[in-house]
Order: structure tokens, then C-alpha cells, then sequence
């Protein structure tokens, strides 16, 4: 009886107001955003931190400064793909190079997933009806959310500069404060714009896939964009009409030009004051761009839940697949120009980085890293789409009919089971097609090894996410992607022998051989599939005995 | 071959310390259409999961057409449709993909029922789900379960969202399953919908089957509600045997009798009753009456 009259007194005790009611969604939206900001502004600033640290262990010497910036200063395909690499006898210059273009993408799809997913995201679950429902409105709501974002992206530049001017003052490095300040800030400016670009297209889409979609092309235009300006034939001037050859013109440690801020800031400002803008102008629900609510009847692949999930999954699948493909054919691509120089001092970095052999076989070992890091994520969309399936509860139209819950797992794993041994497939074949268009020399079959060598590493990573679906499906995402994010880092820091070999163990990428600069260890592989494999069956055992759980 | 389509023995499900459905004995023979009652979380919608096979029962068990609910989910459900209270669908398939998909993992489809339906329920099928309104979800999974005539329908809140012309239509594919010979659980709120509809009626409380019968015999259990209007001074009807719950507004006096009415109409005679009404307890004031006016379980 106390504990009842406690929960009462409780209950109708006078709710304390926390904030203004007018500001309410900006207060929700900021919380969001900033645990967001401090989990990659964490992992930006581990990663620029760590490359500091790795260039003073390996580059000891100036003489090994000079040839590495002999290597690659001069290498047109390396800057097409990383962006120019000035002063890479200093720790600056290197840091910029190896990490820049990374944390230039990687922000921009930060900043278009967390927008359109706070935005869009919330229209299609209905809560953003409820919303508005409050002392608030249309435009009011949408500008809230921005504000939201912007705290979180404060809290993102907050966090990866903290992390970078302490690795800064290490006397072994010796980089201002005020220079990391700036370069932490130039690595946050491509995530400003995007949240700006997810907050249009949330308003331009009529679902938040769609959105996400639109964002992501953009960015993929502006990568082409630039990569064609660095690409030495003629045209950088077009680096102005790239937000991200923007933010390269900032030059960050090397020769920083403040002003490329300017067309940074207007872009954001702008593009975010026409997302308010075109919210107050449309319904809850609706889009600007035209959204077709019929369609014809098209039956294919609807005949089970395999063959829906194909149908749904299709796009998304199609984009990572064209993203594996086409950085496969530029690694292919620039293999034989950039192997040529892998000699002395740069064979060792390629060595500690897990990408032996010569030339240009060394080149695709470390490349194709990047590839098994893009499958893996692959296979982290795969587990997390099946839970999704269950958390929205599309998956009891399944259930309540004959379809046995070891049937529809089964074949959802077997679709991410192809999906993932076509990518490497893909990865392989196209890699081979860069390769040969430069005459490189390699064959098409080391290389197609090399590509189905990227997909067991995935298969871990289905298999330990299948495992936490099947005993806490509510935790599947953060497992899968923590595992993900960590076999990351132990690549980032531990490819430097910084680590002991118990910690480089607990990286799914470490397990696997750098083919085709070394032949696949079929035996790792084949210990990887099997892991997998028992991870994913005792998963499935653990999702037949128990009950469907809800988001 | 049994006659009985669905049984339960003790079927007991907890979520940690909450008991949600407390050793639940139910029988629902075929042909019958069975309504099942009670406030939010009673445990209407555990027990249908476990009759579904979704959630796992602490203790007890549960058959359909003598098959464990458990342990041959597939075989059950191959003789069942399921209707829930909220549609989860594919918001980027039309209504008529749903349809067909829906159709095809079931196994069997009486088409030419399924376009009747479509056009009963006014849906339009050719729009995709992300544009219908709550009312046309519901209208999915109602056709989706009816155009595979099954031998069992479960219906969890079927009418959710529906208009009122819609909910006749409803109704109609009820009877019209019944008088096919299937049989229909049938979890609902709307008390004149399982008033009209239902041979039998169960009221969970609790987790817990309170009661369990015809409407006929529930009343029976149930207090008759009597109205009388008198010219002259109004007697004290508190002191007659049975009659309880007496109010009195002007010349107009209402009470409740249980048991034989005999005494009250002696005493209302020789008072000079001028008008007399008397009403058997709907199941609405049935189900009040087991969970008092408030309805909250008293």
C-alpha cells in the first residue's frame, strides 16, 4: 500500500516544466543529436590522433620524410582519391593527407543520416504530428530541429578538438593548439553542410529513404566533382563547385586559407533557411517533390519473405554495391602508378599496415581493407534490417501465416549471405577492370580471390549479430555496429604495432590476409565462416525460442 | 477429428513479476463465434500471441484444431487468419501487392471473394500503403485475412479505425463466416459489436477468466433493471428482497432486482405504479457490473 500511495503521490504530483514549451523540440532534438556528436566526434578524433602518432614511429628520419613525400606529393591518382598531399615530410601534411578525405565523407554522411533521420525519419513514425501538436509550428518545429543539429554538430567539433590538440601538444608531435582548433574545425564543415542538405531533402522527399537517398547523391556528385578537379587534367578550378573541394581550400595545417569558410557558411545558411522555409509551405505527410501515391501491380519477387525483403532492399543493396565497385576500378586504377613507388621505407608502412607483397599487389592489399570495411558494414545493414523487420512489426504478417520463424530467418540470412559474397565478387572483378585498363599485370582470378577473401570477416559480423538478435534483439544494432566501429579502430591504431596481439586479435579485420599483395589464408577464412555460421545457427535456435519483442 | 478449434489448459504467461495471463481455461468448439473481453492489458492480446505462436507460454498450453500452438505453428496456422488492432504493412507496396504477397504465403486465395471484399470495403487497392489512412490499413489486413476463408479467424480489435459503414460491412463478413461454418474469436471493445456478433462471451480480468457463457446465462446471473413511475407518494423499495441500487428522481424511481421479481411487482402494484419498464442488463452494464462504473477492475 505505501508503494501504491508513493506511485500516486508521484503521479499527481505538479510536473516541473523543463524549459520553455515553445522550445521544447529543440531541447528533445539537441539531446539526440549531441550523444550522437560525442560517439564520432570520439572516433574523428581517435583517428586523426592516431595518425599523428603513427607517422612519428614510423617516419623517424628525415630522409624517410622526403621519400615518402617523394612517393606520393607528386602522385596525381593519390590526389584524385585523397585529396593533394603538400608537406608530407611534416607530421601535418601526412595527417591532412591519410585522414582528411575520410572525415570529409565520413562527416557529410553524418551530417545526412542524423538530419533526415530527426526530420524525416520522425514524419514517417507519426511523432512529429505530435509535435506539432504543441505551441508550435510547421516552419517553427523544422527550425528547432536545426538548432538541435547544430548542437549537436558543437558538440562533434567539441569533442574531435579536445582529442586533437592534446594529441597536438605532445612534444613528439608539436602542433599548435590553434592549428588543431582550425583543422578539427575544417573536418566538422562537410557534416554542417550535409546536416543542411538532409534537412532539404526531408522536406524535397516523401519518405526518409528518399531523403537519404537525394543526399547521398549529392554527395556522390560532389566527391566526383572534386576527385575530377585533383585529378591533374587541367580543370581545378571546378574545386569551387564542390562543397567538399571547399573545405579541401581550407588547407588546414599546411597553408590555411580561412576565407574558403566563407562560401561553406553561406551554402549552410542558405540551404538550411530554404529547409525551414519549404516546411511551413507543405502538409505534414507531403512532399515538394512530386510523390506518386498509385502504382501497377508488380508481382515479381512477391512470393515470400525472402523475395520481399529483395524487393525492399534492392536499392539500398545497389548503392553499396556501386560504391564497393566504383572504389574498386580507382584502386584498380591507380594500383600500378602508386605500386611502382612501394619500395624501402613506404614498403614497411605497407607492411605494418597488413598489406605485404610488391607493388602493385601491395597497393590493392591495403585498399581492398577499405573494401572489407565497406562490406562489413554491409553485412551490419543486413542484421539490422531483419530486426528492423521485427521492431516494426511487419514481420507477425509472416508469422501469423504458415511461415515458420527458422524459414523466414533462414532465407533472410541465405539473401545477406549472397548479398554479401556478390559484393566481394563485385569488388573483385571490378578492382581487376581498373587494373587491366592500366595494364597493371595481375590476374583476373588472384584478384577475384581477392574479393571473395573480403566477404569472411563480413560473415562474422552477420553471425555475431544473428547471435544478439536471437538473445537481446533489442541490442542488435549497438552490438553489431560497436563490433564494426572496433575492428575499425584496431585497424586505424593498431596497424602501427602499437597494439598487443590479443587486442589486434578482437578485430574481425585482422584475421584476414591482405590478398592479393599476399595469397587469402583459406584457413582464417574458413575459421571466419565457420564462427560465423555457429554464431548465426545458435542465434536462430535462441530466435525460435523466444518471444517477439517489439522496438 | 476434433470438433473443438481452439483450447487452452492452464496457459500462464509472466513478464517478470507481472502475471498477464493467469492459468486461463478456454474451449471454443467450431462453428461458434466467441467474443473475449476486457480492459487494457486484461491479457486479451498475450493470449491471442500465444495462440499465434508468437510468445512463448510460461506454463500450460494451447491448441488449435488439436495441434500444439508451440509446436507445429505452421500447421495451424495454415487453417487461420489473424487480424490485429494495428496493421503493420509495407509502406512502399500498393494495397493490391499487399493483397497478393499476403495471399501467396498463405497458400490460398479465394480470388473472386477477394475482389468482393475490395469493393465491400470500398478500398482502393491500386494506391500504395504509405498514402492510406489508419482505416484503409485495417481494411488490408480485414480483407487479407477473409479472402483465405479460413476454418478459424482471430480477431484482435478488428474495427480499429473503422467508419461506421464499414463496420456493418464488418459485421456482415461475420455472419456470413459463420453461417459458412467458421469459427471467430473475436478480442474486441465495442461492446454491441460482440453483443451482435457472438454466441458466447468471455470477460478477462486480470489475467484472469471471470466469466465465461451465452449472453443469455450471463444475465441470468445478472441484475434486471426495473423503472416505475408512481401518482401518490413513492414506496421504500430498499426493504423489498432482491432489490437493490434504488434511485429516485421525482415520480420516477430505478433499481436493480436479482432473483425472483415477484415481491418487487406486489409492493410496485398496491403502490399505484402507473408505468413500468424493465430492462435485462446489456453487456455493456454486464461487463461495467465486473469492473464497476469506472471501469477499472474493482
Amino acid at each position: 500500500m505505501l508503494a501504491d500511495s508513493g506511485i500516486r503521490a508521484q503521479i499527481t504530483a505538479p510536473v516541473r516544466a523543463a524549459g520553455s514549451p515553445r522550445t521544447v523540440v529543440a531541447a528533445f532534438n539537441t539531446r539526440k543529436a549531441v550523444r550522437s556528436g560525442v560517439l564520432w566526434g570520439s572516433i574523428f578524433g581517435i583517428a586523426i590522433a592516431s595518425s599523428e602518432v603513427s607517422y612519428v614511429k614510423l617516419y623517424k628520419t628525415a630522409v624517410q620524410r622526403q621519400a615518402l613525400a617523394a612517393t606520393y606529393g607528386t602522385s596525381k591518382a593519390a590526389s584524385a582519391l585523397f585529396g593533394p598531399a603538400p608537406q608530407l615530410q611534416t607530421v601535418s601534411g601526412f595527417t591532412v593527407f591519410k585522414i582528411s578525405m575520410t572525415l570529409m565523407v565520413l562527416g557529410a554522411v553524418w551530417g545526412l543520416l542524423t538530419s533526415t533521420r530527426l526530420l524525416r525519419g520522425e514524419e514517417d513514425s507519426g511523432r512529429w504530428d505530435l509535435l506539432l501538436c504543441g505551441q508550435t509550428t510547421r516552419r517553427g518545429a523544422t527550425a528547432q530541429v536545426i538548432v538541435g543539429l547544430g548542437v549537436g554538430l558543437g558538440t562533434l567539433w567539441a569533442v574531435t578538438a579536445i582529442i586533437t590538440v592534446l594529441s597536438g601538444l605532445q612534444s613528439s608531435v608539436r602542433i599548435s593548439a590553434g592549428a588543431s582548433l582550425y583543422f578539427s574545425l575544417t573536418m566538422v564543415a562537410t557534416a554542417a553542410m550535409f546536416l543542411a542538405v538532409g534537412a532539404l531533402t526531408s522536406q524535397l522527399a516523401a519518405t526518409r529513404r528518399q531523403a537519404a537517398s537525394f543526399a547521398a547523391v549529392f554527395l556522390g556528385i560532389s566527391y566526383g566533382i572534386r576527385l575530377i578537379a585533383d585529378a591533374g587534367v587541367g580543370l581545378h578550378g571546378l574545386i569551387w563547385a564542390s562543397p567538399l573541394g571547399w573545405v579541401e581550400e581550407l588547407s588546414p595545417l599546411t597553408a590555411p586559407q580561412p576565407l574558403a569558410f566563407l562560401p561553406i557558411a553561406a551554402f549552410t545558411v542558405a540551404v538550411g533557411s530554404l529547409a525551414v522555409h519549404l516546411a511551413g509551405r507543405r502538409d505534414v505527410g507531403a512532399s515538394i517533390v512530386a510523390d506518386r501515391d498509385r502504382g501497377g501491380v508488380h508481382l515479381g519477387l512477391l512470393y515470400g519473405p525472402s523475395g520481399l525483403a529483395i524487393r525492399l532492399l534492392r536499392a539500398r543493396v545497389t548503392g553499396w554495391w556501386v560504391a564497393i565497385g566504383l572504389s574498386a576500378f580507382l584502386y584498380g586504377f591507380i594500383a600500378k602508378s602508386t605500386g611502382a613507388t612501394v619500395s624501402g621505407s613506404v614498403k614497411e608502412v605497407f607492411s605494418k599496415l597488413g598489406a605485404n607483397g610488391n607493388g602493385a599487389a601491395a597497393v590493392f592489399g591495403l585498399c581492398f581493407l577499405l573494401e572489407a570495411i565497406l562490406i562489413g558494414f554491409v553485412a551490419a545493414g543486413q542484421v539490422t534490417a531483419v530486426r528492423s523487420e521485427e521492431s516494426d512489426g511487419t514481420l507477425d504478417n509472416f508469422l501469423v501465416r504458415p511461415v515458420s520463424r527458422s524459414t523466414w530467418l533462414g532465407g533472410r540470412l541465405l539473401v545477406a549471405l549472397v548479398v554479401l559474397v556478390l559484393s566481394g565478387i563485385f569488388a573483385g572483378v571490378l578492382g581487376w577492370l581498373g587494373a587491366a585498363s592500366q595494364h597493371t599485370g595481375l590476374s583476373f582470378t588472384s584478384l577475384l580471390e581477392a574479393g571473395i577473401n573480403l566477404v569472411p570477416p563480413a560473415i562474422v559480423i552477420l553471425g555475431i549479430g544473428v547471435l544478439t538478435f536471437g538473445i537481446r534483439p533489442r541490442a542488435t544494432s549497438i552490438v553489431v555496429y560497436t563490433v564494426l566501429g572496433w575492428s575499425l579502430l584496431i585497424v586505424i591504431v593498431g596497424g602501427f604495432g602499437t597494439l598487443g596481439h590479443w587486442v589486434l586479435d578482437t578485430s574481425v579485420f585482422h584475421h584476414m590476409a591482405s590478398a592479393p599483395g599476399v595469397p587469402p589464408n583459406w584457413e582464417a577464412n574458413g575459421i571466419m565462416t565457420a564462427v560465423g555460421v555457429a554464431a548465426a545457427l545458435v542465434g536462430g535456435l535462441a530466435v525460435r525460442r523466444r518471444d517477439l519483442q517489439g522496438a | 477429428m476434433s470438433d473443438t478449434a481452439l483450447r487452452t489448459e492452464g496457459l500462464t504467461k509472466r513478464f517478470g513479476d507481472v502475471v498477464a495471463l493467469d492459468h486461463l481455461d478456454l474451449e471454443v468448439a467450431q462453428g461458434e463465434v466467441v467474443g473475449y473481453l476486457g480492459p487494457n492489458g486484461a491479457g486479451k492480446t498475450t493470449t491471442i500471441r500465444l495462440l499465434l505462436g508468437l510468445s512463448r507460454p510460461t506454463a500450460g498450453r494451447a491448441e488449435i484444431f488439436g495441434l500444439d500452438c508451440q509446436r507445429k505453428p505452421v500447421e495451424t496456422h495454415r487453417r487461420l487468419a489473424f487480424v490485429a488492432g494495428e496493421a503493420n504493412l509495407w509502406r512502399s507496396l500498393t494495397g493490391a501487392e499487399t493483397l497478393a504477397l499476403l495471399g501467396r504465403v498463405h497458400g490460398q486465395v479465394d480470388e473472386a471473394y477477394r475482389d468482393e471484399l475490395i469493393e465491400r470495403f470500398d478500398l482502393d487497392p491500386t494506391k500504395k500503403v504509405r498514402s492510406y489512412s489508419k482505416g484503409n490499413h485495417q481494411k488490408v489486413i480485414l480483407i487479407a485475412a477473409l479472402m483465405v476463408r479460413p476454418d478459424l479467424l482471430i480477431l484482435d480489435e478488428p474495427t480499429s479505425g473503422l467508419d461506421p459503414l464499414m463496420e456493418q460491412a464488418f459485421r456482415h463478413c461475420v455472419q456470413e463466416a459463420r453461417g459458412r461454418g467458421q469459427t471467430v474469436f473475436l478480442s474486441s471493445h465495442m461492446m454491441s459489436e460482440v453483443e451482435a456478433l457472438c454466441d458466447r462471451v468471455g470477460i478477462l480480468r486480470d489475467g484472469k477468466l471471470v466469466e465465461m457463457g451465452t449472453l443469455a446465462e450471463m444475465r441470468h446471473l445478472s441484475a434486471l433493471t426495473v423503472e416505475a413511475r408512481f401518482d401518490g407518494s413513492i414506496p421504500d423499495l430498499s426493504v423489498v428482497p432482491g432489490v437493490s441500487a434504488v434511485e429516485a428522481d421525482g415520480s420516477l424511481v430505478r433499481c436493480q432486482v436479482r432473483g425472483s421479481i415477484e415481491p418487487l411487482v406486489k409492493v410496485l402494484a398496491a403502490a399505484g405504479v402507473t408505468e413500468l419498464l424493465s430492462h435485462e442488463p446489456s453487456l455493456e452494464e454486464l461487463f461495467l457490473a465486473q469492473y464497476g462504473e469506472d471501469g477499472h477492475a474493482g
